[in-house]
Order: C-alpha cells, then structure tokens, then sequence
C-alpha cells in the first residue's frame, strides 16, 4: 500500500511540473530509460509491464534499437491484459524480422488466440503472426488465413485479406496458387469491408489474375458504392483493368476518337462530334495528343521505348475487333454507372480513381461529367490539390475545351504553395481562349506585382506561351512585356532585390517567342529591344538579346541600318560582360559578318577582328575556344575585301558552307506540340513523379482475356482442389487411417531377391486385390541392432481405388502402393562430420565433431558428441581438453525461458560432460574422444573452451537439429493414429528437391530404381538425423520410371521433451530425374518441429559426396 | 505500292511482339521480386525543427529514419512537394499546424490515397489530443502508435472510422487522466470490437441508445474571393459543409432536403448518403453516423457580392509609401459582421513601417506579417488604417505589391443563400430535438493592393 502511495507522491510531483502533461504518458517519452526496464517486463503487475512496454516504444519512437529486450517481451505476449497484448504486438512487429527465432517462440501463443471466442482477439493475433514474415511460420500463417477467411466476424475476415500480401511478400512460389485462391475467396464475400481488403490483396498480388473478377464481375460493380473508400480506389482500378482486357476499349471514348474520326467517318456520319465540325477543331481537342496519351496507357515504358518513333502506329495497333461500345457491352455499361457517382465522394482519391474510368471508357460526350468534381477536388487540402492539378494538367493538355470555361478556378489566391502556382499558371496558359484571354491576361498583370518573384517570372513565362497559343493578341502582350522589360530594367539596382533578374529574362524570352511567329511585323519591337541593351544589366538577358542581334541581323530595313552601330557598342561592352554574354557576342559577330552587305563590310570586318583579338586573351577558356574556332572558320572572309568576293580555294569552299550552315541558317519554325511527353494512368503515382515507379502497370492489352467454357469449370475444380489442400490435414490423415486399418495378410520376403520382384507388382498392379505383404523378420528395439538387421520389409496393399477423399493431385494417380522398409543400410549410414577447429586457426589443431545416434546415459536433456582431435602440425601438443566457457554459474534468464518448461528438473545438470583429457597427441596422430553435452536452446551453438599447450581457444559447438531427437520405434499403425491426433497447427509440411539417387540410379543398372531411391533417400536422413524408419509405401505405378507416390515414414520423440515426432517424406517426380520431396512433419512443439523441418529440407538439397 | 510496303512492315512488327512481351513479362517478374507488395511501408512524425518524434513501420522491410534526414535537407521549394521521389523510397507528405507526417513507400500506388490517408490520421490526432503540436504528440505517444496500429495495417488503411475509433481506443480525456495518476493504471485499449466496424453500416454503432434525441444540422459557409488591383471581383465563390451531430437511437433513417437545392454547383458526399435519392430529387437520404461528422460539401459560384469592402491606397515616392487601407460594409448581411481581420506580409524591400488605425489593434511581426484586428465596425466611423513605409535603402518606389488577407465571421446566416427545408426522420422516436444553424466566415478572401 505505501509504496503505491509513495510511486504516486513522485508522479504527482513530476505532474505538477507541467500541468497540462498530467496523466500523459510525457515522462515517459521524456525520460524513458530513467528506470531499469527488464525488472518491470517481469514484474508479476500489468501495470508495471505496460509501463515498461511504453518505455520501449518510446525508445522505439527515438530511434533507439531495444530488440535485446525481445526475448523477455515476447514472455508478455500471453498476458490477458488488452493493453499489455497490444503494446507487445507493436513491439513485436517492429522487430520480428530481426529476431527471427525468437519470434517463433510467440507462435504458439498466436495459434491459441486464433482460437479464441473474441474477434478482436482473433484479429490482432491474424495481423501480427502474418506480420512476423518468417518462412517457417508461413504454412501456419496461411493456413491460419484460410481459417479466418472463413470466420463469422467481417473485421477477422477484413484482417485475414490484408494479411494476404504479407503472405505473397515471403515469395513462397508453393503457396502462391493457394493465396490466389483465397483472393479469390474473399472477393466473393458478402461484406462490402471484406471486399474492399481484397481488392486491396489483388492489386498487390495477382493483379493480371482476371478470372478471379470475371467470376464476380457484376456482383463487384454492385458492391462497390457501399466498399470502403480505401478498397473503392483500388477496387475501381481493378475493374477498369479487367474491362479493358475482356472487352477492349469503347469505340466512342475519348481514346479512340482520332482513330474513330479517321478509318470510318463513325463520327461525321452520327452527328457525335458536335462542335468539332465547326473547324474549330485544334481548339477542341488535340487529337495527335489523345492518341498519344492513350497509346501510353497500354503500352509498357518498355515498349514505348523500342517503338518511339511516332504516332503513327497509333491508328493501327487498335483493332477493331479490340474494341466495343457502351450501347451493346452490358459490362462496360455497368463500370460507368456504378463508378459515376462515386464523383461525388468524399475521398480524394476515390474521384479521381472514378474520373480517370470516365475519362478512359466513358463515351466522348460524357467525358465532361468528370470537370466539376476534379474542379472541387482544388478546394481540400494544399497535398491534395498539388496532386490534383498535376492529373488536370494531363486531361487538359489532351483536351483543353474541357476546362476553358472553367479558367476561373485557376486564378491564383495568395496562400496557394508555389508549386501549386506554378501549375495553375501552367493550366491557365493551356486552357486561355479568345474569348477568356483578357480576363485571364488581366490577372497575369496582377501576378507581375507579386511580391515572389519567382512566381511572377513564371507568370511572364505564361504569357509567352498564351500569346503563341492565341496569335490574336500578341500585340498587346508584347507592349506589356516590353513596358516591363524597361519598368525592371530601370528599377534601380537589380541585385538588391532578389529573383528581379529572373523575371527580366522571361520577359526577354517571351517577347522572343512572340516575335518568333512573325519576326518581320515586329520588327520595331526588335529595335526596341536593342535600344535598351544598354539599361539590362542581367546577364542572362542581355545574352539573349544579342543573339537576336545576330538571328535578325538581315531583318527588315531598320535593323541592317542600325548594325554597324550594334556591332560597335557590343565590341565596346565586350570586355565588362559576362562570359556568358561574350559567347552571344562572338556568334553574333560572325553571323553579321556572313550576312554583311558590302558597303558595312569592311567596316564590321574591323570589328569583328577587333572582338576575336580581345576574345583570344579572354580569361574564360571556353571564350578563348570559342574565339580561335570562330577565327579559323571565318578566315576566309576576313582575308577578303568584299562580302561576294569568291575566295580562289576549293577546300576554302567547304569552310564557307560550313559557316552558312551554322550562323547563317534562318530559324524553323518551332514546333510547340512535344510528342516526347510520357503519360501514365491518371491517379498513379507514375503521373506525378513521372516515370514509371516500380510496380507500374500500364492498362492490359486490349481483350488479352478471354473467357472460355472449360476455363470456368477447371477454375472452379481447382478452387475445390485449393479447398480441400487447405483442410486437407484432417482428409489426408483419414484416408491414411483407412490404409492403415485395413489388414492385410503377410507374406515372408526376403530383401535379396527384392531386385526380381519387378514382375510380381506388376502383376499386383495389374490384378489390383491380390495383396502381398512383404514383413520385415526381425524387429529389435536396440538401435544398433535394428539398423544392421533391418531386413527388406515389404508389402502391397491397396487404396480402395473409387475413395474420392484422396487429398492432393500427387496421390490421384496411384490408386496403389506398396510398403516396404529397409535393412542393411546402417552399415552405410555415415554421420555428416562438422568442424570445431581448423588447423589454420589452430595451430595445426584439427578438430570435428560427429553427432552419435546413441542416446546419452546421463540425462535425456543430452546429446552424445565424438570429438575427431587430429594433429596435423610437426609439433606434439599436450593436454588438450574441451571446457564449457561459460561454467555453470552463468543462468541468463532470457536462456532459461528457451530451454523450456519440460527441463526444469534437469537444471542442476552440467551442460557439458566432459572428455577424458588427452595427455599428449603426436604428429599426424589423432584421437576420438566422447564428449556429452546438453544446449540450451535447439538452435544456438554451445560455447566452449579449448585448452592445448596451456592455451585457451573458445570454440562453437553447433548443434545439429537431427540429433537433438532419438529414435522412437512404433508401428505403422501406431504411426498412422498418432499422426491423425496431430492435424492442422501440429502440422507443417515443405518441398525440397533431392537429387542424389540420379547417380545412383544409372551406375546400378539391374538394381530397381525404387528401392535405390529409397535406400539413398533415407541413407541422407539418417546420415543427417537419429530418426527411425517405420515404413516405405512403393508406389504400383503403370509406369517404373514414375517414382511419385513414394512414401518414407519416419518417427522420433524429442530428447529434451519426450514429445512424439512424426516426418513423413513424399517424393514426387520421374526416377531419372530430379525428385521433388514433400516433407511432413507432425509434432506438439510447432517451433522445433518447424525447425526441425527446415533442418532436414535443407540437408535433402545439398548433394552429398558419400553416398555411395 | 504505299499499301503493300506498310502492311509488310506491320507484319514485321507483329512477329516481333511476341518475343519482346515475353522479355518484359521476364523483367516485370524481377522488377516484383525486387520491390515490395505493400503500399505504404512506414509513417513518420516529424516536428516543426525536423526532429523524428515517431516512427511506426508497417511491413517488415523497414524503413531506415535515415530518410528523413535527407528529406529535411532538401531545398525547400523542393521539400514542400507532397510527392517526393527519394533515391530510395517515395514520399508523401502533409503538413499539418507544423507536423509533418511523412509516408514511405516502394511500389506504384495511387498518390492521392496516400495523402488523403495522412490527412485523416492528422484529423484523428488532432480529434483525439485536442490539437496537434510537438508536445501533444510526444505525451501521448502511446496513442498514437496505438492509433496507427488500427488505422493501417501492412500499408493499407484498416479502421479510419473515427467513431469506430473512438470505441476501440479511448481518447485521453480528464477522468482517465486522473485515473492515471490515481491509480498508476488505466487501460485505454478496449477490450471488444466495436460493433460497427463489421456491420455493413460501418460507421454506426449496431444499437446506440440515448435517453434524449438529439440531431443538429449546421451549415457551415466559408467565402472565397479575389478582388483585383482594380477593385473588380474577379471571383466571388461559397464553400460550404453541412456538418450534423446526432445522437439517436437504434438505426434511424433520415431525410435531409434543401429549399433550393439548385444553387449547389458542386458537392461530396459522406458514405452514408444513398447516391439514387439524390440523382432524382435532390434529397439527402441517409444512416447517420453517431456523434459529430460532415454530412456533405459544396460549393455556390459566382455570387455578386461580398459583404465586406476593402479599399487599399498606395503611393511611392522616393523611398517611402504612403498607406491607407479602409474597410466597410458593402452589401449589410442582415447580421453582425464579427472579428473581421486584415492581415498582410509587407514586401521584402520594406526596411521599416510605421502604421496606425482609427479602430482596432495593428500589429507588425519580425516576418513582416501585419496584422489589423478591427472586431466589429462601427457605426460612427469607417476603419481606416494608414501609415508610411520605408523602402531599402536604393529603392526609389514599391514595384511589388502586398495581398491582403481577409477574415470575418458573420453568425446565424448562410451567405450563399442555401436552405434547408426540413429533415424527417422515418420511424420517429420519443423526445426528438432538431436543431438548424448557420454561419459563414471568410476562406480565401483576398484584395490585391
């Protein structure tokens, strides 16, 4: 009671402090570590776990990594207490890929809430083992998805479709068709929430799968207004998707037009186009644009690459047999009802999601539905409303006609972001009419006056590009442009203000583009420009200028007058300007030059002579390069006296081409159209960052799905198939049961004659009831004695062949078997030999080690080890011994938790019996030596010591999973029931590929090729494991060179537990061939039995070199 | 001739395709062994001075908060983009009152849903911590992990319901804050799952049950517009909300209709709104949601007039500007015109400014944002402020021009004129309250000098 008065008093007067932070959790994220945290983990009180948890999530939230607290805070995840459970998940989650086998502890505690009758509980405990990503636990996690895909509660279910892409992001490729199916499953549901998760899965797993949504197709369409907004989005996109590869897109859309306007007059023909027919067609929509952007959206970046040439495949690559119309497809019909009034939803991303359907498939004339709800979209938040603009940008470039009348949403308040400016100004410049421009130049006007200067560049930008988009108003454009470009250039000294330069240049650049048009008309705004060469200050702008000097230099009547006097003033200013400004000044002598009359010749010769000699001294080498290349180009025209004049050398001719080919050139006309534009699917983070982000999808090939007949009913045969692998556990051991119940007379073999025996199964096979049993002699439960004496046991019996239950397609070919089980291999059975030391670290030490099969006499928590010493130096070494490093003292309570519960009566034992000592080891001499030892925990390697010449080397002792078990000798009957009282959790099951029998299998050419596969099969489990062979079911296949159906049983307790073991081994695949194993392994503890499995599929696959 | 030689050289294509789709199909698999299925990888929390205040991962691959130290490096028109592409992730933003929230992700996915996601966690904490700044987010940090735990799992929104989440995560209010200190333990986690969220209703509660029924329908306006150098009204338009707070009991079913629905130009729509009623009538047909929520927005364009007249003055001459700025009744709205405001930042060129006003409080802050509180106008005098400001030294005239901000707050009146007729109930229940009110303020109210 007192301390609990007395922790208060210290709250309360940390609260004090800051009052507003009473009964936060401030002091927590403030001073996280103020207190020791692991005590409190194991505190006996929930709430000093949960505080302690806070801790850690606070340190979390810093950045600190705390995952060596997680052995202690996975203990906690069995707490009743919501809050504790749900801090531990967090914890849990956030560092469950780095301590892998930690985490594995807390499965089975997920496996019992599974069970429990609450569905948050459920729920949480789905999210969190299928978060773990583990390869081990992903049987158990998929089968505890298709558990919950199932449950009556929506949020479990909702759950068990979001963890489904956790599942497909381990690359299980063996499970893939089975969390298709589940997708496929949850899809199908009822529940709109449900529904939503699973478009989510699709789009994330299999999103080009369209039988799945064929199968749904209208029952999707009609679900979708009452979907989650969050499942809506991807839902939308998903059916979109599915149209367009089952139906090809709409004649009458958009995407089509200019391939509709061009090949049949469609549109001429049913008065569709409406006010296109005013010739006012380039205004209305850019049909090169359209077809380009549609073009986009099919194709690939990949491809758009190897075919960048041009439009013009555009037209052909639609067939018209991909494509359809909205008045005779029902099923395009229906995406466009139901995504229309999704234009009104409150989320973002939901309507845009839903104009980008209308924008592709929806009827040319119903496009413009799409206008206002984008328009509203502007008003939410200022994220948004840059994402927004950037996909309006796309619609209108495409058809600007759509927003025209809208321009008024595009003027610019003060507290829109710059990026937002910048792209309403974009929009503004694309969208501006005749009739709309003066209300749209008159904003521009205010914009100039901004106090961003940035932005009011850009807005000079602007009405360049509106200006040669509207060639009607040039004119009063231009003497605005002009008035500022005096106004800026007089308003004092420009480097005090910031960006001021900035906008003079756009100003400069956009008067450029203007007069581009037409030069000839605007020849005085020309001379007006040059006249104020003198007050621009700006690099930049001045640069620009002079090279209008040198492009309009033979211009009109004004300007050649005037260039004597120009080409004077620039050689003059030539050495206060900018690098820059010299380069323009130096091409822009040397097109005068060119172009000179006779009479300026002489004249202008003198001064450009003038400006390469200050030119060739010039400080900035790019001058310097610049001057000497010009000099050398132009030498034939400053060594003449008259522009005409015909200079006498041929090779001199070239030079003179040259030159008229590089400044002398007029400009072309610049095409505005940039046909290099890459588009992506509205709404799609590619548009926005535009390039294709990983994962990008273009819309499928036009009618790449097709729907056939058969298709639909083997869809469904291997969704029933996919149904019963799921609960196949329970069918799989019934149907053992049944073979195992059945008895069958016996019939004494002898396994040297085994080799002739072809004939008689295949005479079983044939005659199908006569049944032989092939019994082993002797059975013996001395290991040693079993191993040496097993004799060939075999025998046939049959699996009713009409029994429909059999489980998995594998077993659906063989309607028999025949069991037999092998003796004589324990002569070759040769335990795999592991390295304690070697000679380089050593000193010329060498030490293996080798996991016996005998079981140890001191305690059943150990594991008899041979020790191999072997000297391989020139030296003797004396006293070597092996020594537990870490004594006996040494109890880490998180290594005490892992031992688990069955030893606690065992703990006083040494970990490590120890060697003899041996006294002396010669050169070249070696010593076996039996060492006992007992590991902590199944997967961590046992530190030890090693002392030789009174030195002390520490050593790794890694424990092999296959002998931490022992032989346990049953029946196959016993075998078969306890094997049926360990379904579903108990159960794990992976595929491996074994090859070592190929060799095998052709060296021994008269040796049947089943048993060879059977003896080196379990030749490399037992040279790997202490396991005991039960039985072998042979296969009676039609074929002898099919060995699928073979069937190993083995079985073991585990030492430490005494817990039963069972591993079933299923070989799949031709004899000559690779073998693909499926290996079963039933057991009580899912954790070692899960590693264990992952043991012996590791050591199936390594090929090994001593098998016969 | 012409014919023949295109067709071949079709033909040519065609056979080509094969190989090549194949080869991108071989690519495409890679590119999806490489990156990650999940959307959204992981959301940070950022303080105003770029400090992590949280991290929460979603999926295993994790994201290293390396990232936002680069994110906080960049230039900042380059950093104020929402959508972001890092050397290695994607970003998304949003700011909210100087937190940025910051989501990572590696694979395509809609931008926008993104976005809006952060944006609705940015509601929910704020909801929940009763505003939002570095200190709120830092004490109550439990919450917000726990939060973001239910509102996302493995990149994808999960429960985003505030109603929902309200049952299923208590807020921290004063008794449980109490409590806390008291006893050292309350549990804010709740136990069982909400009913709604695996009802087909899923934001409603399967069966609330109130003593006194109660639902007020709010009409909440906000202006925008924009008056030019000029003086014109260049753009005058209404964004309004109906914003409702119900508490009824069991599934009532409610009938919302307006007197001139044809004034809307545009609008949205909470999910509970049945989309046919409103295609045929006009009338918002609907399950409410329990407690507070935003029932529908619109928009009202192209009105005439604004209530308000905001007259700027400006003229330079060497070095200095003269000011004078008068603000007045245009068009009276019937009701009062409160906590009218007018704020401004002076150009950078302005080294010092010296300004005064007839009614109301002026205040000039270090970043040069100018402030001018009127409150009510009254009736004997029109507010006027006036003063001079100094130009940097070398600058002769202004030849940039401030935009002022406008605010104001008119209760009891819907501006765009919008108005609601009636709201039935279908089965109603015992001591019903209805409550209607309006009220418009300014949105984007800005007058150019």
């Amino acid at each position: 009671m007192f301390n609990q008065f007395g922790s208060t008093a210290e709250t309360l007067s940390k609260a004090s402090a800051a009052v507003l932070r009473i009964g936060t959790d401030a002091h927590l994220y403030d001073d996280p570590e103020d207190v020791n945290i692991a005590p409190l983990l194991d505190s006996k009180f929930e709430s000093e776990k949960c505080e302690a948890l806070k801790r850690l999530l606070a340190l979390i939230a810093q950045g600190f990594d705390v995952s060596n607290f997680f052995p202690q805070v996975v203990k906690n995840v069995a707490s009743q207490s919501s809050e504790v459970k749900k801090l531990v998940y967090l914890y849990l989650l956030h560092y469950a890929e780095k301590r892998p086998n930690e985490a594995l502890l807390s499965i089975n505690y997920f496996q019992k809430d599974l069970g429990d009758p609450n569905p948050l509980v459920r729920a949480w405990a789905l999210r969190t083992m299928a978060g773990i990503r583990l390869h081990v636990i992903a049987p158990l996690a998929l089968s505890a998805v298709g558990k919950c895909a199932r449950d009556p509660a929506v949020y479990v279910r909702k759950c068990a479709a979001n963890a489904l892409p956790k599942l497909h992001d381990l690359r299980l490729e063996e499970h893939a068709p089975a969390i298709e199916e589940l997708v496929g499953i949850l899809l199908n549901d009822h529940s709109p929430g449900v529904v939503g998760a699973a478009a989510a899965a699709f789009t994330s797993i299999c999103p080009n799968n369209f039988s799945l949504i064929g199968k749904n197709y209208k029952k999707l369409c009609q679900i979708l207004p009452d979907v989650e907004e969050w499942g809506q989005i991807l839902l939308i996109g998903t059916l979109l998707r599915y149209v367009v590869a089952r139906h090809g897109l709409v004649r009458e859309s958009l995407m089509l037009s200019l391939h509709g306007l061009e090949s049949n007059g469609f549109y001429e023909k049913d008065g569709l186009v409406g006010d296109k027919k005013d010739g006012d067609k380039s205004d209305s929509f850019d049909a090169n644009l359209v077809s380009l952007v549609s073009k986009c959206y099919i194709e690939g970046p990949d491809e758009y690459l190897s075919l960048s040439n041009g439009v013009d495949t555009v037209a052909a690559s639609f067939d018209s047999k991909e494509t359809t119309s909205v008045g005779d497809n029902e099923d395009v019909k229906i995406l466009l009802q139901c995504t229309s009034p999704l234009l009104w939803s409150n989320n973002s991303a939901v309507v845009l999601a839903a104009a980008g359907v209308q924008w592709i498939m929806a009827p040319l004339e119903d496009v413009k539905k799409i206008v206002k709800p984008l328009l509203f979209l502007l008003r939410s938040s200022t994220a948004s409303k840059y994402v927004v603009l950037c996909n309006i940008l796309v619609f209108a470039k495409a058809v600007p006609s759509l927003f025209a009348p809208h321009f008024e949403d595009f003027f610019i308040c003060s507290s829109d972001a710059y990026q937002v400016k910048a792209h309403k100004l974009e929009m503004l410049s694309l969208i501006a009419t005749t009739s709309s421009i003066s209300s749209i130049l008159r904003e521009f006007e205010d914009y100039i006056k901004d106090p961003d200067r940035r932005f009011a560049a850009d807005t000079v930008a602007a009405i360049g590009l509106c200006a040669k988009r509207l060639p009607e108003i040039p004119t009063a454009c231009l003497n605005g442009l002009l008035a500022l470009v005096r106004q800026e250039s007089f308003a004092g000294d420009l480097e005090l203000v910031d960006g001021e330069a900035g906008v003079l240049v756009q100003a400069v650049m956009s008067i450029q583009t203007i007069i581009e048009r037409d030069p000839l008309s605007h020849e005085k705004v020309i001379v007006q420009l040059f006249r104020c060469l003198d007050s621009v200050k700006v690099a930049a702008a001045r640069a620009t200028i002079i090279w209008m000097v040198g492009v309009y230099c033979s211009l009109g009547h004004i300007i050649p007058r005037m260039l004597t006097t120009i080409t004077k003033y620039l050689a003059w200013s030539f050495k206060s300007e900018a690098s820059e400004t010299k380069l323009q000044i130096l091409n822009t002598a040397a097109k005068v030059l060119i172009s000179a009359e006779v009479e300026d010749f002489q004249m202008l010769k003198k001064i450009v002579l003038y400006v390469l000699e200050l030119g060739e001294c010039d400080l900035n080498y790019d001058v310097r390069d610049r001057t000497r290349f010009l000099k050398k180009m132009l030498s034939y025209k400053l060594a003449c006296h008259e522009p005409t004049e015909d200079s006498v050398a041929s090779q001199e001719n070239i030079a003179e081409h040259v030159v008229e080919y590089v400044f002398g050139r007029k400009l072309k006309p610049f095409s505005p159209l940039n046909l290099h534009n890459r588009f992506y699917l509205p709404g799609s983070l590619s548009q926005i960052v535009l390039h294709a982000a990983p994962g990008y999808e273009p819309l499928p090939k036009p009618c790449s799905f097709v729907v056939e007949e058969h298709d639909q009913l083997s869809d469904s045969g291997r969704q029933r198939e996919a149904m019963s692998g799921l609960n196949g556990s329970q069918e799989s051991s019934e149907t053992v049961d049944e073979d195992g119940s059945s008895e069958y007379d016996s019939e004494s073999y002898n396994g040297s004659d085994f080799s002739s025996d072809g004939d008689e199964r295949n005479d079983a096979n044939d005659a199908a009831d006569p049944l032989i049993q092939f019994s082993d002699i002797a059975v013996s439960t001395d290991q040693e004695e079993l191993r040496s004496k097993r004799a060939l046991d075999l025998w046939l019996d049959e699996e009713s062949s009409t029994s429909n239950q059999t489980p998995s397609a594998l077993d659906r070919n063989q309607s028999s078997y025949a069991k037999i089980s092998i003796g004589d291999i324990g002569s070759r059975v040769k335990p795999k030999s592991y390295t304690l030391l070697d000679p380089g670290n050593g000193n010329g030490v060498k030490i293996d080690y080798t996991f016996l099969s005998e079981v140890s006499t001191v305690s059943p928590l150990h594991v008899c080890v041979e020790v191999l010493f072997q000297n391989s130096s020139t030296e003797p070494i004396v006293e070597v011994s092996l020594e537990d490093e870490e004594a006996m003292n040494v109890s880490d309570s998180a290594e005490q938790t892992l031992v688990g519960k069955a030893n606690a009566s065992y703990n006083n034992v040494p970990t490590l019996i120890p060697m003899e000592e041996l006294s002396c080891l010669e050169p070249g001499q070696s010593a076996k030596r039996l060492i006992q030892v007992r590991f902590h925990h199944h997967l961590l390697p046992m530190r030890l010591s090693l002392h030789y010449n009174g030195k002390k080397v520490p050593v790794k002792l890694r424990p092999d999973l296959g002998y931490l078990v022992k032989p346990f000798s049953i029946t196959i009957e016993e075998f078969l029931s306890t094997e049926s009282r360990l379904p579903g959790m108990f159960e794990y099951t992976r595929r491996c590929t074994f090859t070592d029998h190929i060799k095998d299998t052709r060296m021994e050419n008269g040796k049947d090729k089943f048993l060879t596969i059977c003896e080196s099969i379990t030749l490399k489990v037992l040279s790997n494991s202490n396991l005991h062979l039960v039985s072998v079911d042979l296969p009676v296949a039609s074929t002898l060179e099919d060995a699928t159906g073979l069937r190993l049983r083995f079985s073991s307790k585990i030492l430490s537990s005494e817990i039963p073991l069972l591993i079933t081994i299923t070989v799949q695949g031709k004899c000559t061939e690779d073998l693909n194993l499926t290996v079963k392994i039933n057991c009580e503890e899912t954790v070692f039995g899960l590693n264990l499995l992952n043991r012996i599929a590791n050591f199936m696959v390594e090929t090994s070199s001593s098998a016969i | 001739m012409n014919c023949l030689s295109v067709s071949t050289s079709m033909e040519g294509r065609r056979s080509n395709l094969p190989i090549r789709s194949e080869k991108r199909e071989r690519e495409r698999e890679r590119e999806r062994e490489q990156y990650r299925s999940s959307m959204l990888q992981c959301i940070f929390l950022l303080s105003d001075s770029g400090e992590v205040m949280l991290e929460k991962q979603l999926t295993g691959h994790r994201v290293d908060r390396s990232i936002c130290a680069w994110f906080w490096d960049q230039a900042d028109s380059f950093k104020s983009l929402p959508v972001i592409a890092s050397p290695t992730h994607y970003l998304f933003q949003i700011v909210r009152d100087g937190i940025t929230f910051l989501a990572c992700t590696q694979v395509e996915m809609p931008p926008l849903m993104a976005i809006e996601f952060l944006c609705r966690v940015a509601d929910v904490l704020s909801d929940y911590l009763g505003g939002l700044n570095e200190d709120l987010v830092k004490d109550n940090f439990i919450i917000v992990y726990e939060l973001l735990d239910e509102m996302i799992d493995n990149g994808f929104p999960l429960t985003t319901e505030p109603n929902i989440l309200r049952e299923m995560i208590a807020p921290p209010n004063l008794v449980s804050k109490m409590l806390s200190v008291v006893t050292g333990n309350a549990s804010n986690v709740s136990d069982t799952l909400p009913s709604g969220a695996g009802s087909c209703v899923p934001w409603r509660p399967t069966d609330p049950k109130y003593s006194s029924n109660e639902v007020y329908v709010d009409l909440v306006e906000e202006m925008d517009a924009i008056v030019n150098r000029d003086g014109e009204l260049v753009k005058c338009e209404i964004y309004g909300e109906v914003q409702m707070s119900s508490q009824l009991t069991g599934f009532p079913d409610l009938t919302l209709s307006f007197a001139n629905p044809s004034v809307l130009e545009d609008m949205r729509f909470h999910p509970c709104v049945r989309f046919r009623p409103w295609e045929s009538h006009q009338v918002l047909s609907f399950v409410p949601p329990d407690g507070q929520f935003k029932l529908m927005s619109y928009r009202v364009k192209k009105l005439k007039n604004t209530p308000l007249y905001v007259k700027p003055q400006i003229t330079s001459d060497s070095g200095t500007c003269r000011v004078s700025v008068l603000v007045g009744i245009r068009s009276d709205p019937g009701k009062t015109i409160e906590s009218i405001t007018l704020s401004f930042q002076l150009p950078h060129c302005v080294s010092s400014a010296d300004l005064s006003s007839n009614h109301g409080t002026v205040t000039i802050l270090s970043n040069k944002t100018c402030t001018w509180t009127i409150g009510r106008i009254p009736s004997d005098k029109t507010p006027c402020l006036s003063g001079t400001l100094a130009l940097e030294t070398g600058l002769e005239r202004l030849h940039v021009y401030p935009t002022f901000k406008v605010g104001f707050k008119i209760m009891g009146i819907a501006l765009s004129g919008l108005r609601i007729e009636k709201l039935d109930l279908k089965t109603i229940p015992p001591r019903l309250y209805k409550g209607f009110r309006a009220q418009t303020r300014a949105g984007e109210f800005d007058v150019r000098l």
